[in-house]
């Protein structure tokens, strides 16, 4: 409850200090106090009861510790967000407060996600989480491709909601209730599975499968996350897609009882499957470091997707892991490539030589997305495929193919340090559009430090699910 | 014969028979303009069942907002003779088929239904706007309250997108 309330208040503040502070600077620092302080009252929250009392909400939202932990990480990794970008947030455009007010509201449909006990609050959820990232996506408002992006991603929102809606309908005309635990109560003696529960079922992991943009059902992702603002990309790539995988797990964990059989998981993994040949394939033939980030995200959302698979505790420890560490390296990798003149490859050429603290900790970022060990990415790929494993050792041929892909993206991930590295620099135009300050790469650093200690600690994070 | 019996059979002819001007007018706004008869018609018929709230949300989304809308498209369009589209077979047979599922489906309701539970005039208050309020903001206070998130943010994104830079 924390999360929602105290980011829903932050937003209003948000709104009003854009009226009184014309200083886009202060806003960005009222913003990063916001957060901070959000994301002290969602630890505070773990392990301890919120510090708002509304026995009202039993029946709606019901949080659970990891739902709670996974709260505290999506807060964390957005304080390093607004830290780490803060600057690029200011130079989008003249509405400074009112982007991060919106990204506060979207915080705060996050929270309901991770919570959500009532497939009403499921709908309000996934509405307060997309809608503002349709005016995020649009709000270079000079830029073509921005209002085509944003367009394009509200029309195949809105549809993907109107999906959601019919399962959803379907679901409470065949269980007469919107409640899960009723829905899952009833559904576990209602064998053969009821027809109308069953379309219900189908739609709504359609819809889901859209908002966590898996193939095949990704067609929107690389033109809305090319086109948006590459500071909001990072936004949405992280911490919303994040939020929607644990929704995801959420909705369909333990309240859709009659689908946990085989039948399942040949449904998600042929998903899962599809996810990862089409992301990794196709990001391996992209010159825009940016749209290779963003069919990255889909293939790393396939990996995520692994959880939905086994829906057992191994799976709950790897979306913890894998969020964090994920969340964090593209937010680092964005979080440059937004400051940068030349977002294709080339624009990476020599960056290690002028500065070699930022390249550091762009190998380290790079290192995780790609899953090489020591590092937080690799641990959770390690759980996401060994919780497969675990829940069903029958489909060998994902987890071979979801090594396989893992493979193949260490070659369009190493682009970025072979062009780091080891080639020089050509043209005279500077590396970044304006001028980095000094903090920033040591910022950068204690961002790939974390990373490194998920990945050789990764007991700091996990013994929270067990308070 | 009472009274709301008598109110019963007046909006009754007044509904079938704007819905039959609706399909037949040549003219595309007064097809919309009978259509916004048809819709307060069938509210009344919603005050005489009791429900209130139905029969307000009624007027003011259909007959307020989307049939004013419909005029404007259709007053912004232009209609004439010149741009009237080709009739297609294939889309009246279409159409046809459609509309013959509805009917199928509406009939099959109709046969289905036990007659005998079906309330009479004025009877059952579910529809009352006291008993929708006492939902609201008891079993569904929360929806309700976080709603206001989605509308603020809905607000905000409005005012980004529609200011001048």
């Amino acid at each position: 409850m924390n999360l929602i309330i105290i980011s829903a208040l932050s937003g209003v503040v948000m709104m009003f200090s854009g009226l009184f502070v014309k200083n886009n600077r202060t806003i960005s620092y009222i913003a990063t106090a916001l957060i901070i302080f959000l994301s002290l009252a969602t630890m505070c929250e773990l392990g301890a009861k919120s510090w708002f009392n509304i026995p009202q909400a039993e029946a709606m939202l019901r949080t659970s510790v990891y739902g709670k932990l996974i709260g505290v990480i999506l807060t964390i990794a957005t304080t390093f967000y607004f830290v780490l970008s803060g600057k690029d947030i200011e130079r989008v455009g003249k509405h400074v407060a009112d982007y991060y007010a919106l990204m506060f509201f979207v915080l705060a449909g996050a929270g309901i996600l991770l919570s959500f006990q009532n497939l009403l609050m499921l709908f309000l959820g996934v509405e307060i989480l997309t809608i503002p990232l349709f005016i995020l996506t649009g709000a270079q408002k000079q830029n073509l491709k921005s209002n085509e992006a944003s367009l394009k991603y509200f029309l195949m929102g809105a549809f993907s909601t109107g999906i959601m809606l019919m399962g959803i309908v379907l679901i409470y005309g065949a269980m007469g209730s919107f409640d899960l635990s009723v829905i899952g109560k009833k559904a576990q003696f209602a064998t053969p599975i009821h027809g109308a529960n069953l379309m219900g079922l189908l739609l709504l992991l359609a819809s889901m499968a859209f908002k966590v943009s898996a193939a095949p059902f990704h067609f929107w992702t690389p033109d809305v996350y090319d086109g948006a603002p590459t500071v909001f990309t990072s936004f949405m790539a992280t911490i919303v897609k994040v939020a929607a995988v644990v929704a995801f797990i959420r909705l369909f964990e333990g309240s859709m009882e009659p689908f946990h059989t085989s039948k399942w998981q040949i449904l998600v993994s042929i998903l899962i499957a599809c996810t990862l040949l089409v992301g990794n394939i196709t990001a391996v033939f992209q010159q825009s470091v940016k749209r290779m980030l963003a069919y990255s995200s889909i293939s790393q959302a396939g990996y995520m997707l692994f959880a939905v698979f086994a829906f057992n505790a191994f799976g709950k420890e790897g979306i913890t892991i894998y969020g964090l560490s994920y969340s964090l390296a593209t937010i680092g990798i964005f979080s440059v490539l937004s400051k940068m003149q030349d977002i294709t490859f080339d624009g990476f050429n020599g960056l290690a030589r002028q500065y070699p603290g930022i390249a550091f900790a762009l190998t380290v970022f790079v290192l995780s997305l790609a899953g090489i060990p020591l590092t937080g990415g690799f641990l959770g790929k390690f759980y996401m495929i060994s919780a497969g494993a675990a829940s069903n050792s029958s489909y060998t041929w994902l987890f071979i193919l979801a090594i396989l892909c893992a493979a193949v993206s260490v070659y369009y991930y190493f682009r970025i340090i072979q062009a780091m590295y080891f080639k020089e620099r050509v043209s005279d135009t500077p590396v970044f559009e304006v001028p980095v300050s000094k903090a920033f790469p040591i910022l950068l650093i204690v961002v790939a430090a974390l990373i490194i200690l998920i990945g050789i600690n990764p007991q700091i994070l996990l013994q929270y699910l067990y308070f | 014969m009472g009274a709301t019996q008598i109110i019963f059979w007046i909006l009754s002819i007044v509904a079938v028979f704007s819905a039959i001007m609706v399909i037949t007018r040549k003219n595309p706004v007064y097809s919309v303009l009978y259509l916004i008869i048809t819709f307060f018609a069938i509210s009344g018929h919603y005050v005489l069942m009791n429900a209130q709230f139905l029969a307000i949300v009624n007027i003011i989304v259909y007959a307020g907002a989307i049939l004013v809308l419909f005029l404007f498209v259709l007053m912004l369009m232009n209609l004439n003779k010149e741009s009237e589209p080709k009739k297609n077979k294939f889309m009246l047979w279409a159409s046809a088929f459609a509309g013959g599922l509805l009917l199928y489906v509406l009939l099959a309701a109709v046969h289905t239904a036990h007659i005998e539970n079906v309330k009479g005039i004025h009877v059952g208050n579910i529809g009352l706007v006291s008993e929708l309020g006492k939902a609201l903001f008891t079993t569904y206070v929360v929806p309700f309250e976080i709603t206001s998130i989605l509308f603020l943010s809905a607000m905000v994104g409005a005012v980004v997108i529609g200011k001048k830079d």
